[in-house]
């Protein structure tokens, strides 16, 4: 029992079918019980009822199947497949089964080695075979009983398989040095026959003739994507157009931008010194008429045509 | 001990690609880091595998292709025969600028960033995708990425023990110093454009002055749109051009504008300067004649009526001398004035001159030596050639639509290559024109029995007019023009040519006059109507298919 590795605190399943005698299932479940302690647990299923039973995935530490002495369960690819999913990873599966020992095809009982890739393509790894013992005859007669089947090559085999050590679905960043070399120094020396080759070829820039490789093979399918059209937005920001006043306002907008401003956190105020709209569109603010016309000197008469007044 | 060089090689259709490259640079120079700037065509890819530190700034043009000033380099950095070696000294990163709203959204940089990695490159960071489309522009993605990128560079190359970062509000050395000359020179070099060079066909650097034969307006004279019909004489240029190809032409400032703007900062127009670099990594850009005069600066080099960006307002504030004026530059310059700059500049297309104007103070106080860091140089408009040397040997024949349109600005906004070409008049005395030619993205089929479907609405039909003259000239029949305007007495142009090359069986011409009718037609319900044999002529004839102009 100890050689299975149980100890306290561990969950395990035993899976038992027909085949296997009543007082030694119980024996071991109340040894194990022992071994698992109030923090562990142990489970007892029928072989026939492990499917519907329908275990959470990565249940238990230790599955023993087939293991009361006396039995000659027989695992089927479903179900040691079922015994892979809700083993934990890392966990252990025991199992014992009658196997062939001579070749036969299309037999109820596998060979060992069979059995072996059974368990390997079902999901385990680490498969061994533990040992090897002949058949009683009552087992002989369970066999012939349970799986209708008579032959005289039987042997009994123990072996052991593991989960692996991640659950399926599960992910894993794989570290990739992209080596920039660090120094300009850490660099290959060129190679004097490819730098002639080059030479050759820049020195003869007009032959049309040379074959070229096809750049459109260079590109990947990534390539060939274009961006998506949410990364070409930019944050967004408020109002739409902001409202400025100019230096030198002397049409009012300023004081009301003040006014607005006034409940914010102060923030640079535009200068209000007297002036004239005379700057160029630069400084002037949204409202001003002379938009659009050049900036002219203070003082000087610019006039408003009907068309500047009502140009858009 | 000699500074550490980064190199940053930019690829840019429009110059934006070529702004965030020079940021990049003054946030190198801001870091003690030796750097240089230049376009990927312009530098010597010979060098490329003993760089240690590159930064790739680069535009996705068109659909997925590269900018122009890369597409030598695209060539070739794809070479099979490239050994999967040969960047293995390099570090590099790259930094795309595109359009979300296109499939190709940045193929550039991600297919460079891929084969930079798979010729060895060692990548600092993971390829920055700076977007348009996003709220906040390129700058969403451009700001995060160079603040992640200087992390890992200073790692690399830690400012050298008792130097210190340059704050960002602490103006940097000018590019270049103007050394201005006390009397004009004799000769007057400028004049004589044509670089001592005649090597080759025209370009960019030594364009060819064409005269300019004749510039006819070709709308009706009460329709809303000046469309002109322009000719140039291109005797003795070494220009040749097929059907589909483009002319670029060098726009200059109107003389007003160079009026104003040598009055806002005080400039004398006839002063003459030699341009020096400040450091050895700049060269003088190609096209400014030594020694120059600040009228040949301002007229022919400085882009003032474009729109600024952001980093022109970062440098102005640098170097305002007035308190108003520096708070608020600083605020168009800063992070946080992004939306109310776009509502002040971009939105209503003011220009570098207007906004100068709008700021007194700062603009009398510039010094002339931060011209060249403040304003860009003009850059060339692409116009499809109309004619065909088949038709008009020694011509080249263009359709300009001239530019205007209304912002909130009183001013009406004008193109300015179209403005000035509309008012150019050879009638008046000898016009001559820098342009130079480059191959275009139409090329009409080879085979001389493919019929060819060709749909160009208004001045879409110009690269059509150049492909139906030569392949009439070839004796080649199949042409078919689907020609969408206004209206039949404003805007058809060419009907009179149309009407005759029907008449002799060379073109099936089908027209669509949106407002000659109460409903509108277009191109496309034409297209419908002939479905059958539009689709007869694709399906059992192999014709080839062309679309161009306003849709």
């Amino acid at each position: 029992m100890a050689e299975f590795g149980i100890s306290a605190g561990h969950f395990v399943a035993v899976v038992w079918d027909n085949s296997s005698p009543v007082e030694a299932l119980k024996d071991l479940v109340d040894k194990l019980q022992v071994l698992t302690g109030s923090e562990g647990r142990v489970s007892v299923e029928n072989i026939n009822q492990l499917l519907q039973s329908a275990h959470k995935e990565s249940s238990f530490d230790f599955i023993l199947s087939g293991v009361i002495p006396g039995s000659t369960t027989v695992h089927s690819a479903e179900i040691l497949a079922e015994m892979a999913r809700i083993l934990r990873p890392g966990g252990c599966l025991f199992l014992k089964e009658p196997v062939e020992t001579t070749v036969v095809n299309n037999s109820k009982v596998k060979t060992a080695s069979k059995l072996c890739s059974a368990m390997t393509l079902s999901g385990l790894v680490e498969v061994k075979e533990l040992e090897q013992e002949s058949l009683s005859p009552e087992e002989k007669q369970s066999v012939q009983e349970h799986l209708g089947y008579q032959s005289d090559s039987l042997l009994s085999v123990q072996i052991t398989g593991k989960k692996p050590d991640f659950e399926v679905g599960s992910s894993s960043q794989l570290k990739l040095s992209i080596a920039t070399k660090s120094s300009p120094s850490v660099k290959p020396a060129l190679d004097p026959a490819a730098a002639k080759l080059w030479t050759l070829s820049a020195n003869d820039m007009e032959d049309e003739s040379m074959d070229l490789i096809d750049s459109d093979e260079l590109l990947d399918p990534e390539d060939l994507k274009k961006p998506d059209p949410a990364s070409l937005r930019a944050a967004p920001c408020g109002e739409g157009k902001k409202r400025k006043a100019c230096k030198n306002c002397t049409c009012g907008l300023a004081e009301e931008l003040e006014k607005e401003k006034s409940r914010e956190q102060k923030s640079s105020q535009p200068k209000s010194a007297c002036g004239n709209c005379y700057l160029g569109d630069a400084f002037r603010c949204a409202s001003c008429p002379y938009l659009g016309m050049p900036a002219f000197k203070p003082g000087e008469k610019v006039l408003l045509s009907n068309s500047n007044l009502h140009d858009a | 001990m000699p500074l550490p060089r980064l190199l940053v090689l930019f690829g840019s259709q429009t110059g934006t690609a070529q702004d965030v490259a020079e940021r990049l640079g003054r946030e190198a120079r801001r870091r003690r880091l030796g750097c240089r700037v230049q376009a990927l065509d312009s530098y010597p890819l010979v060098n490329l595998i003993n760089e240690p530190l590159v930064i790739f700034v680069c535009a996705t043009a068109g659909q997925g292709d590269p900018p122009d000033n890369m597409k030598n380099f695209w060539r070739f950095i794809f070479r099979k025969n490239l050994p999967s070696t040969s960047l293995c000294q390099m570090d590099f990163a790259v930094l795309g600028l595109g359009d979300s709203s296109y499939t190709k959204f940045n193929f550039v940089a991600k297919k460079l960033h891929r084969r930079l990695l798979q010729l060895g490159g060692c990548a600092v960071l993971p390829v920055g995708l700076a977007d348009d489309q996003h709220d906040l522009g390129s700058d969403a993605a451009v700001d995060p990425w160079l603040r992640d990128l200087w992390e890992k560079v200073l790692t690399l190359y830690p400012v050298p023990p008792g130097l210190d970062v340059i704050l960002p509000g602490v103006l940097l050395p000018s590019k270049f110093t103007l050394q201005f000359l006390q009397e004009a020179p004799r000769t007057c070099f400028e004049d004589t454009q044509a670089r001592v060079d005649p090597k080759g066909p025209p370009s960019e650097l030594q364009p060819f002055l064409a005269p300019m034969v004749s510039n006819k307006r070709v709308t009706g004279p009460s329709h809303f749109q000046d469309v002109r019909l322009v000719e140039f004489d291109i005797t003795g240029s070494g220009i040749s051009f097929t059907a589909g190809d483009v002319v670029l032409i060098q726009p200059e400032n109107a003389a007003t504008h160079v009026q104003r703007f040598c009055q806002v900062l005080g400039l004398a127009p006839d002063r003459y300067f030699t341009l020096q670099p400040q450091e050895s990594e700049i060269s003088c850009p190609a096209q400014l004649p030594q020694p120059c005069s600040v009228r040949h600066l301002v007229a022919r080099y400085l882009d003032i009526t474009t729109v600024p960006r952001r980093s022109f307002f970062e440098l102005l504030a640098c170097l305002s001398p007035d308190e108003l004026e520096r708070e608020k530059l600083l605020e168009f310059g800063s992070a946080q004035g992004q939306e109310e700059l776009y509502e002040y500049c971009m939105r209503p297309r003011r220009t570098i001159l207007e906004v100068l104007c709008d700021f007194p103070h700062t603009a009398s106080a510039i010094p002339p030596d931060y011209l060249l860091d403040l304003i860009p140089p003009i850059r060339p408009r692409a116009f499809s050639i109309a004619s065909s040397l088949l038709a008009h040997p020694s011509r080249l024949q263009i359709l300009v639509a001239v530019v205007q349109y209304r912002t909130r600005l009183k001013e009406p906004r004008r193109g300015l290559c179209s403005s000035w070409l509309a008012s150019l008049d050879p009638g008046q005395g000898p016009v001559r024109v820098p342009l130079w030619v480059r191959p275009g993205g139409l090329a009409f089929p080879k085979t001389l029995d493919t019929p060819v479907i060709m749909v160009g609405p208004g001045t879409g039909v110009a690269p059509f007019r150049a492909a139906i003259q030569e392949r009439v000239a070839q004796g080649r029949i199949g042409n078919f023009l689907f020609f969408g305007c206004r209206q039949r007495n404003q805007d058809f142009f060419w009907e009179a040519e149309w009407q005759e090359l029907e008449e002799r069986g060379y073109l099936t011409l089908v027209t669509a006059f949106s407002r000659d009718q109460e409903q509108k037609v277009y191109v496309q319900h034409r297209l419908q109507q002939h479905g059958p044999l539009v689709w007869d002529l694709l399906d059992r004839q192999g014709a080839y298919f062309y679309l161009a102009g306003p849709l």
